[in-house]
């Protein structure tokens, strides 16, 4: 299937098949279907090298991996970082989940007490924590309650800003959840995060449309998808005892 | 009758157990007779005439055992099996002290055994099974502390302490490699899938890796043919016709499997028509593509364990089932864990049900899958299912995680089997 660039969205998954740990790459579904919903063609490129890269890209998604593929994950990376710096440099919504997010930092902490190097693409580093985390997650971020899923072994900490404040689970491990800079997002929420938090989905493809131009139009579609994530947010936050 | 006073006590523990709990307790006498004599175990269960079969890994051990000890018992062997229980050894050991005499010896020619991965890898160094029969390397993606490179080690140890042969996989690339390794004077039967059949399930068979080859006809026994309950193979130049206990393309591999294993542990008396006429009349198991009638229509039951055979299951569903209900229950503790399974094949869902019903609705829409109705309640959601008027094509459809299957069953009033996890 090929979609005029200038009629549609390109949305782009990072090495899939290293870093889908939880069906992280899904989120790339979930922007593809919202762009449709309202009234733009979108496509999902699965990138598995850099020959697979589209001359234009609107939207970057990266999922989490397993740290016995972590070298494989970052070389792979690697092979891609004069892009990600583009992207990055030139706006273009970037939602990096986990080691995927991890690998893109300055370096990433082992349960032996080594190391491995990330690219040093965003601030910050992730650091090993007492014991591995795998339990609900829900942060509160700029009047958005989100909510999700955890199971990580490290936190983050040095971020230019953080993506909130955990209301429930442990995130980055001092209270605060994920990265943002400028367009770039990194969570320890993992799994399909913007299919239960469609507002930040909306947001990261706000900010792709606006930058080409393009328009989102409400749909009856979205509206009964949305309905059924809140119903599911609502089953959440009854369990943990908070809004949703 | 160096064993006799540990027999005697396990059976005293037994009798004790099922005094305070009856029908219960099956695990208190392995435990007693293990720690009081740790050698009783491994002794008796390496003590057949005919040796030990030993089934493991990850995927489709429950059915091939079924299968195996069928194709066994139909060439007139007396088999000792066992059902799998979380704690192998003292599941094993009680399941032992039930048949066993005081000298220790107990009736069978052969014993074949299923084992976890990782229970079998701790056990298998006390046992010199004749036969190590290995399935495939699948990784449930929500256990983080299981890689398949562990897995893999784990079946390698397993199939390290073979005396005779090595059956395995030949389409699963990992299991292919190990097969390379395998002690010289210990042989390496491999079974594989046909191009044909691997081209039919394009998303593959759900095995970590898959080997870039199929294997020739020459070098092992190959599956040529799945549709719908009926398979075909090819062993040693002849072509059978299997049936399958129910459709989809894991249980051909299955029964190709069992036979597979047959000839391993048979040799000279292997039958091949005998083999397959006893694998084609074992009984649906509970829950996965098993045919139900119940309040005057028939419905078919598909149990989704993990992503892989959630899209397995989608790949293999007749096209033309026009009624599904999908339940995903508070087993799925997170939501994501079902994601990396594309579900759109399933087109047009009914109802989705379940403590999950809304997560799993929301997958299904993200995947272009037309959702008629959410309803939590699953026995109202059943009720109203099965009222339907017949569909025009296929059979009524339900579609479940294991926690729905055992609700599902419970409120329809079907018998439940708790004892036969994968």
């Amino acid at each position: 299937m090929t979609v005029d660039h200038q009629a549609g969205l390109t949305i782009v998954t990072l090495f899939p098949r290293l870093l889908d740990t939880n069906g992280d790459a899904a989120n790339a579904r979930v922007l593809a279907q919202r762009a449709r919903w309202a009234g733009l063609p979108a496509r999902i490129v699965l990138v598995h090298t850099i020959a697979d890269l589209p001359d234009a890209v609107d939207l970057v998604v990266i999922g989490s991996g397993t740290d016995t593929d972590l070298a494989a994950a970052r070389d792979a990376l690697g092979t891609l970082a004069e892009p990600l710096r583009a992207w990055l440099a030139g706006g273009v919504p970037v939602l990096a989940v986990g080691t995927g997010w991890e690998l893109l930092s300055a370096g990433l902490g082992l349960a032996d007490g080594s190391s491995v190097d990330g690219l040093g693409l965003v601030p910050g580093r992730a650091s090993v924590l007492p014991a591995r985390v795998a339990d609900d997650l829900v942060v509160d971020a700029d009047g958005l309650r989100l909510l999700g899923f955890e199971n990580h072994l490290r936190g983050y900490s040095g971020a230019t800003a953080t993506l909130g404040a955990v209301a429930y689970g442990t995130g980055n491990g001092d209270g605060t959840e994920g990265a943002v800079d400028g367009s770039f997002i990194g969570t320890h929420l993992h799994g399909p995060v913007l299919a239960r938090n469609p507002q930040l989905a909306d947001r990261m493809l706000g900010l792709a449309s606006a930058a080409r131009g393009l328009t989102l139009a409400p749909s009856a579609q979205t509206e009964s998808v949305d309905g059924m994530a809140k119903a599911a947010r609502n089953q959440v936050a009854v369990r943990l005892s908070l809004t949703s | 009758m160096r064993y006799a006073p540990a027999i005697l006590l396990g059976r005293v523990a037994r009798t004790l157990a099922r005094w305070r709990k009856p029908g219960g307790g099956s695990a208190v006498p392995g435990l007693v007779v293990n720690t009081i004599a740790p050698g009783f175990l491994p002794r008796t269960l390496n003590g057949f005439p005919g040796g030990l079969v030993i089934v493991t890994g990850s995927a489709g051990k429950s059915t091939t055992t079924k299968m195996l000890v069928a194709a066994l018992r139909a060439h007139g062997l007396s088999v000792f099996t066992n059902q799998s229980t979380a704690n192998i050894s003292q599941g094993l050991t009680s399941a032992l002290l039930e048949r066993v005499s005081l000298t220790g010896r107990i009736e069978g020619d052969i014993a074949v055994l299923e084992m976890d991965e990782g229970h079998g890898a701790l056990i298998s160094a006390s046992l010199d099974p004749r036969v190590v029969v290995l399935t495939n390397v699948m990784v449930d993606q929500i256990d983080r502390f299981h890689d398949s490179d562990m897995v893999a080690a784990m079946l390698a140890k397993i199939a390290q302490r073979a005396t005779g042969s090595v059956v395995l996989n030949a389409d699963d690339l990992y299991l292919a490699r190990l097969g390379d390794g395998i002690a010289p004077g210990v042989s390496v039967a491999r079974y594989g899938v046909a191009d044909e059949v691997l081209a039919a399930n394009p998303r593959g068979l759900g095995y970590t890796l898959t080997s870039p080859t199929r294997l020739d006809a020459a070098d092992g026994m190959v599956l040529t043919g799945v549709s719908g309950l009926d398979a075909t193979v090819l062993v040693d130049g002849r072509v059978h016709e299997l049936r399958l206990p129910a459709r989809g393309t894991h249980y051909a591999v299955d029964a190709l499997t069992a036979l597979a294993a047959a000839r391993a542990a048979l040799l000279d008396r292997f039958d091949a028509d005998v083999a397959v006429a006893a694998i084609s009349t074992i009984p649906p198991v509970f829950g996965r593509g098993e045919v139900v009638s119940v309040r005057g229509t028939t419905v078919e039951f598909v149990l989704v364990q993990n992503p892989a055979s959630l899209q397995l299951n989608v790949d293999s569903l007749d096209p033309d089932t026009e009624q599904i209900l999908v339940a995903v229950g508070s087993d799925v503790r997170d939501p994501s864990y079902l994601w990396p399974a594309d579900t759109s094949g399933l087109g047009h869902v009914l109802i989705a049900s379940g403590s999950k019903s809304y997560d799993i609705g929301l997958q299904l829409a993200y995947d272009g899958v037309l959702v008629d109705r959410i309803e939590p309640d699953l026995g109202r959601a059943l009720d109203d299912f099965l009222a339907l008027p017949e569909p025009a094509r296929g059979v009524k459809t339900i579609i479940f995680s294991a926690d729905s299957m055992r609700r599902t069953r419970a409120h329809l009033g079907l018998e439940t089997n708790e004892a036969d996890p994968s």
